[in-house]
C-alpha cells in the first residue's frame, strides 16, 4: 500500500480532510432536505439540562427535531449512534483504517461521550444564572451545555495517561483533527445563520483574522527560527521545521516545512510529538487566563487563542472552552453576548494561518530547492504542491456558510423553513463532534513522551510563553480592538 | 507537470529511497540518490545516452505514522532532471 500525490484529485477518497468536508456536507444534506418538508436529522439525540434528584431519561436525552417528540430517548440515541457510525465507519474503510478496532474504538468513544455531556447537564454544572430559578438551584457554574467538553477533556486526559492500554486500543478511532474538521465545516451553517443578521461584522471578523494571521505569522517565523539557530544551535532543517510548528499551525506546518526542505521524516514526526502535547497545555491554560485577564475583548481574545493555540482540534476547542467562560461571565454582568462569534474569530485566524502554511511551504520549497541543494535546472517545484497542502475542509466551511448565507439573503422563506434543521446541524450534530475532539485530545496525549524531548521542548516552551503568546495577544488586539459581538435580543414580551 | 519516469519515494531512517517495480536507487542524501538513479538509467539503456529524463519522485505518505496524517496528508514530490 502506498499513498503518493500525484493529481490534483489524489486522497479524496482516503485522506481525513477531504472526509471532514465529505461527512459535513451529508449531514448539511440531510438538513437540506427540511426544504422539501422532509426531516431527516430531526431524530438527532440531544441532552438537555437536568437537576440531580429528578432524573427522567425522556426529559435529559430528547431529539432535537419537532417532529420527532414522540421517539423515544434510547430510539434517538440509537438513531443518532447507527447513522453516525455507518458515516464514520464508512470513512474509515475508504481511509484503509482498521475498521473493526476504529467500530469498536468508535462505540466505546460515543458511548462515553453521551454519559459525560449527561452529567455536564447537570443543572448544578450547565444551568446558567438567569435559568436557576426554573431549576429549584440557588447555585452553581453556570458553564452552559458546552461546559461539558471541559469535563470529556479531563476523562480523555485520565485514559491517554494513566490507562494507556485502552487508550492505545481507543486510538485507532481517536482522531480530534478529524472530528473537529468535520465540526467546522457543521459551523459553517452557524456562521451562516448568525451571518444573515451581521453579514458585516461575520466579514470584518475573517477580513481582520487575514491580516493578523499574516502579520503574526511573519512575525513569528523569523523570530523563533532565529532563537533556533542562535540560543540553542539547532540545525537549520531542525530549526525550520521548529519554528513552523510552533508559530503556524503546529502539526500540520511542521509536516508542510519538513518536507518543503526535504527533511528527514524523523523530523517532523519528532516535533509533532512536541506539538500535540503543549497544544493541550494551551487548551486547558489560555482559555481561563484570557477570560481573567481581558473579560471585556471577548473578539481579541478569541483571535488571540486562533494564532497561538496550535492544531486546530486544540484551537476550536480552546475557541469554546472560551466562549463559554466568557459568556458565562460577561452575562454575570448583564451583557449577554450572541453565541458563536467568539468561536468563530478563533476560528477565523487559524484558518487563514492554515491556507498560508501551503503557500510558505511552496516559498521555503523554491528557496531550499534553489539555494540551499543549489541545483537549479535539475530540480523543480511544482505549483501543485500548493493545493496538495492546502486543508481542503476550509472548502466545506466556506461552502456551507457561504450558502446558507445565499439562501437567506435570496430566498428569506425558504431558508426561514429550513432554520430548524439548520440548527440541529450546527447545534447537537456539531456539538457532538466538537465533544469527541476533546475526548480525543485527551486520548492521545501522552504528557510522559516529553522525556527526551529536552532541547526542543524547552525552546517551544520559552518560544510559546516569551514571543507567540504576546505577540499574538497585540497582533490580535490591533487588527480585531473594538469589535465585539452582537448582543443576544431579548423576546418581545407576551 | 508531466514526467518521463514515475518513482515513489520514501524513507527507511537511514536512506531515501526511489523506486518502481522496475527498478530501485538508494542514497543517503538526494544527490547519492539522484548520483544512483542516474547510473541505474545508463545500465538499463531503457533512454538514449545523452538524453535528458525528467523523473518524477511522489513521496509515499505511509513513510510516516498514519496518525499524523490527520493534519496534514501531503510531505513532497520532486521533478528531478537526469541528464544521462
Amino acid at each position: 500500500m502506498s499513498t503518493v500525490n500525484r493529481s490534483w484529485y489524489d486522497g479524496m477518497l482516503t485522506t481525513e480532510d477531504w472526509w471532514a468536508v465529505w461527512l459535513g456536507l451529508i449531514l448539511f444534506g440531510l438538513s437540506l432536505l427540511s426544504i422539501a418538508s422532509v426531516d431527516a436529522v430531526g431524530w438527532m439525540a440531544n441532552v438537555k439540562t437536568w437537576v440531580l434528584g429528578q432524573f427522567e431519561w425522556s426529559k435529559v436525552l430528547v431529539p432535537a427535531g419537532k417532529g420527532y417528540k414522540e421517539m423515544s430517548p434510547f430510539a434517538s440515541w440509537g438513531v443518532t449512534y447507527v447513522v453516525f457510525t455507518g458515516i464514520t465507519c464508512t470513512a474509515a474503510y475508504f481511509m484503509k483504517f482498521n475498521v473493526r478496532k476504529f467500530f469498536l474504538g468508535w462505540t466505546v468513544l460515543f458511548v462515553l461521550l453521551y454519559a459525560i455531556q449527561i452529567v455536564g447537564n447537570e443543572a448544578h454544572l450547565a444551568a446558567t444564572r438567569d435559568t436557576w430559578k426554573k431549576y429549584g438551584i440557588t447555585a452553581g457554574l453556570s458553564l452552559t451545555g458546552e461546559g461539558s467538553y471541559i469535563l470529556a477533556l479531563i476523562v480523555g486526559l485520565i485514559i491517554g495517561n494513566f490507562f494507556k492500554g485502552f487508550a492505545e486500543f481507543l486510538k485507532e478511532a481517536a482522531k480530534p483533527e478529524w472530528f473537529i474538521k468535520t465540526g467546522i465545516v457543521l459551523l459553517g451553517i452557524k456562521l451562516g445563520l448568525t451571518s444573515m443578521q451581521a453579514a458585516g461584522f461575520a466579514f470584518e471578523i475573517m477580513i481582520a483574522g487575514a491580516a493578523a494571521a499574516f502579520v503574526a505569522y511573519m512575525l513569528f517565523w523569523p523570530i523563533v527560527y532565529t532563537m533556533g539557530r542562535k540560543l540553542f544551535g539547532l540545525s537549520r532543517p531542525a530549526a525550520a521545521v521548529l519554528s513552523s510548528g510552533i508559530s503556524i499551525c503546529g502539526v500540520s506546518a511542521s509536516i508542510a516545512t519538513a518536507g518543503a526542505i526535504r527533511a528527514k521524516p524523523a523530523l517532523p514526526v519528532m516535533v509533532s510529538t512536541l506539538v500535540v502535547i503543549f497544544a493541550t497545555f494551551e487548551l486547558i491554560i489560555l482559555p481561563g487566563f484570557y477570560t481573567w485577564v481581558a473579560p471585556d475583548q471577548p473578539i481579541v481574545n478569541g483571535a488571540a487563542m486562533g494564532m497561538t493555540v496550535k492544531t486546530d482540534g486544540a484551537d476550536a476547542a480552546a475557541g469554546a472552552v472560551l466562549e463559554v467562560l466568557m459568556r458565562t461571565r460577561a452575562a454575570a454582568d448583564g451583557i449577554n453576548w450572541q453565541e458563536g462569534w467568539i468561536l468563530t474569530s478563533s476560528i477565523a485566524t487559524k484558518i487563514w494561518i492554515d491556507v498560508f502554511i501551503g503557500v510558505w511551504a511552496f516559498v521555503l520549497a523554491m528557496i531550499w530547492v534553489y539555494k540551499v541543494e543549489r541545483k537549479p535546472g535539475q530540480s523543480t517545484v511544482a505549483a501543485s504542491e500548493i493545493w496538495f497542502r492546502f486543508p481542503k475542509f476550509v472548502l466545506g466551511y466556506l461552502f456551507t456558510w457561504l450558502f446558507v448565507l445565499w439562501l437567506g439573503l435570496s430566498m428569506p422563506e425558504v431558508a426561514k423553513s429550513a432554520k430548524g434543521a439548520f440548527d440541529i446541524a450546527a447545534g447537537p450534530m456539531r456539538g457532538l463532534m466538537f465533544g469527541l475532539t476533546f475526548l480525543a485530545i485527551g486520548v492521545i496525549t501522552d504528557f510522559s513522551k516529553l522525556k527526551g524531548l529536552g532541547r526542543l521542548a524547552l525552546l517551544y516552551a520559552i518560544a510559546l510563553v516569551g514571543v507567540i503568546a504576546p505577540i499574538a495577544y497585540l497582533v490580535a488586539w490591533i487588527f480585531h480592538n473594538g469589535m465585539m459581538p452582537p448582543l443576544v435580543i431579548p423576546a418581545a414580551a407576551g | 507537470m508531466r514526467a518521463d519516469l514515475d518513482l515513489k519515494l520514501s524513507h527507511d531512517g537511514k536512506r531515501w529511497v526511489a523506486c518502481n517495480a522496475m527498478l530501485e536507487a538508494q542514497g543517503e542524501d538526494f544527490l547519492q540518490l539522484d548520483a544512483a538513479l542516474t547510473e541505474q538509467l545508463r545500465a538499463r539503456a531503457e533512454f538514449p545516452a545523452g538524453s535528458r529524463v525528467r523523473v518524477f519522485m511522489g513521496f509515499d505518505f505511509d513513510t510516516l505514522p498514519r496518525w499524523m496524517r490527520q493534519y496534514q496528508s501531503h510531505y513532497f514530490n520532486r521533478y528531478v532532471t537526469i541528464e544521462l
